[in-house]
């Protein structure tokens, strides 16, 4: 997903003379070329991800269409108030694009690990959420969205999944639609599991690219059913909520530090994340519903 | 004291007075500075978004009573208006916002924030091939962020020979984190660091007009309450306070008799 990021965004920077790319000094060998063809575009700024935030709006204030790049955990938790205040309250856009969604550095420890990014910048009046799940959808709503005078922020995985999705902003995909009384709803790379879990089982199967705005049209559709959310991150849930009175159960993230290292197949599989896990997990709840009834 | 400095400085004093709000000292020790920089950049209060004009940031956006009325000095608006400060629905809060008030370029109050905004605007002066120049005000107080920090090294690294920072040097920190040789500080960041009486008009003007090839940095040497014996004499009791009545006289009869 990484790769196809820096191949949009040089592709678009070829047309696009106000494209400027802000790298934490992440990501740099990879944007050889773009550094290369566009050198007065081009910032590896330093690791101070408070500045790299607030230099990145006074980019847009001028006009330009910054994009601002480093690990996830660093330049959303530790510059949540630099995105608050010189992007979001100041009005000045500007596109915030992160790797290391999750446990993708798992190995790395609970330092590296992100799971508050999208749930927080929710919260953030004026922002655009994106948990990006397929190289797809980074292509298309990068190409979509980084023009507008919002602050955008794309979240990257090195897990993404294969699937085909609506790739149109703030809307989601109907995966399965079953007229099941349980639906699942996911988004972002987990869904590869998600898919695996439901493949046979009796759930209609609903999947997010956009956090914020959420899809509320299409989760009235299954207002009826029970939801369970399975996510690898907080925020989905908490969007979901926005759609009152709906019946909701979360499976995700536990309230702990998954501090085990290995990869994160390995510690999605020990919270239960993995395929079966997820398996369990839906089967556990249709048991349930059908116990009640 | 000149006298658009002692008229802005009376303004601060009547403006906190109606209001009941007011960082009176802070917003003293800046008039100077602010004037300087208005006087010497290019803007028109008439044309506030003109897309050529140079650019000031409030970064210390506590100030922003002096700050409001150094831009009724520049006709951006009458001194009236400031009147209504930090009432319910005014345009003028307590800290500024640069959706509201004309001539005000970035909201700003968490300290640390508006240096890096400006940066990214310097730098994108530069990406755009334009020639404005872009000023920022920070206090010594505000420079106990680390952000700060950040901000120059990214300046000086980037070479921003348009970007000057004006540092309101009125020892704020002396009771907690104070900034000792900030001249030096500044110039071992990589900036073109130069000691100035923060007071004096001209001689802020010919450090602004110093040709460089860098970052400049102007620490401004300043007197939290610059002008009025009173507040000079007491900033911490009156760091956020507003005068009442009778003290409004006694304040004005300092300024007239250009007590420090």
């Amino acid at each position: 997903m990484r790769a196809q990021f820096k191949n949009t965004v040089t592709e678009l920077a070829a047309t696009d003379d106000k494209l400027v790319v802000v790298l934490g000094d992440i990501s740099v060998y990879m944007f050889n070329d773009f550094s290369q063809k566009f050198p007065a575009r081009f910032f590896n700024m330093g690791i101070c991800e408070n500045t790299l935030i607030s230099v990145t709006a006074g980019l847009s204030s001028a006009g330009l269409h910054p994009f601002v790049h480093t690990i996830c955990p660093f330049i959303t938790d530790r510059s949540i108030e630099q995105i608050k205040l010189d992007m979001c309250y100041n009005n000045f856009g500007g596109n915030i694009v992160t790797c290391g969604a999750t446990f993708d550095y798992a190995w790395d420890g609970a330092t590296h690990h992100a799971y508050t990014d999208l749930a927080s910048l929710r919260m953030l009046p004026g922002m655009e959420v994106l948990h990006l799940g397929s190289k797809r959808e980074v292509d298309a709503l990068i190409r979509s969205q980084y023009k507008n005078p919002k602050p955008t922020y794309y979240r990257l995985s090195d897990h993404p999944h294969a699937f085909e999705t609506n790739l149109a902003f703030g809307k989601g995909t109907v995966f399965k639609n079953e007229g099941a009384p349980v639906t699942v709803m996911t988004a972002g790379p987990i869904l590869t599991n998600v898919m695996e879990a439901c493949r046979d089982l009796p759930v209609n199967l609903v999947y997010f690219h956009t956090i914020k705005p959420i899809d509320r049209a299409l989760i009235e559709q299954f207002r009826d059913t029970e939801i369970l959310v399975v996510h690898d991150a907080y925020g989905l849930y908490e969007a979901i909520s926005e759609v009152p009175m709906l019946r909701m159960r979360y499976h995700g993230l536990p309230d702990a530090f998954c501090g085990w290292y290995g990869t994160v197949h390995d510690i999605r599989k020990r919270i239960g994340l993995d395929a079966a896990g997820i398996r369990a997990a839906v089967q556990a709840l249709i048991e349930d519903r059908s116990q009640a009834a | 004291m000149d006298a658009l400095c002692k008229t802005i400085r009376a303004e601060i004093l009547n403006v906190a007075n109606k209001s009941g709000h007011g960082h009176i000292p802070t917003s003293f020790s800046i008039v100077e500075m602010l004037c300087a920089v208005y006087q010497t950049m290019r803007h028109d209060p008439k044309c506030p978004d003109d897309p050529e004009r140079d650019i000031f940031v409030l970064s210390k956006g506590h100030a922003s009573l002096g700050f409001y009325c150094a831009l009724a000095g520049q006709g951006y608006f009458d001194f009236k208006d400031v009147e209504a400060f930090g009432a319910f629905d005014s345009r003028f809060g307590c800290h500024p916002d640069r959706t509201k008030v004309p001539g005000v370029e970035a909201s700003t109050g968490s300290l640390g924030h508006g240096i890096g905004l400006a940066v990214g605007m310097a730098l994108a002066a530069r990406i755009n091939g334009t020639s404005r120049r872009v000023y920022t005000l920070i206090g010594d107080g505000e420079s106990n962020e680390g952000t700060v920090w950040e901000a120059i090294m990214v300046a000086a690294n980037l070479k921003l020979d348009n970007f000057t920072v004006l540092y309101d040097n009125n020892n704020s920190q002396a009771r907690c984190l104070p900034i000792p040789n900030p001249r030096e500080r500044f110039a071992a960041f990589g900036c073109d660091a130069i000691e100035v009486d923060g007071h004096d008009l001209t001689a802020l003007k010919r450090a602004l007009a110093k040709p460089t090839d860098r970052p400049k940095v102007l620490v401004c040497n300043t007197v939290k309450g610059y002008g009025c014996k009173t507040l000079s004499d007491n900033v911490y009791e009156w760091h956020r306070r507003a005068p009442k009545a009778d003290e409004l006289n006694k304040l004005l009869g300092e300024l007239d008799a250009r007590t420090v």
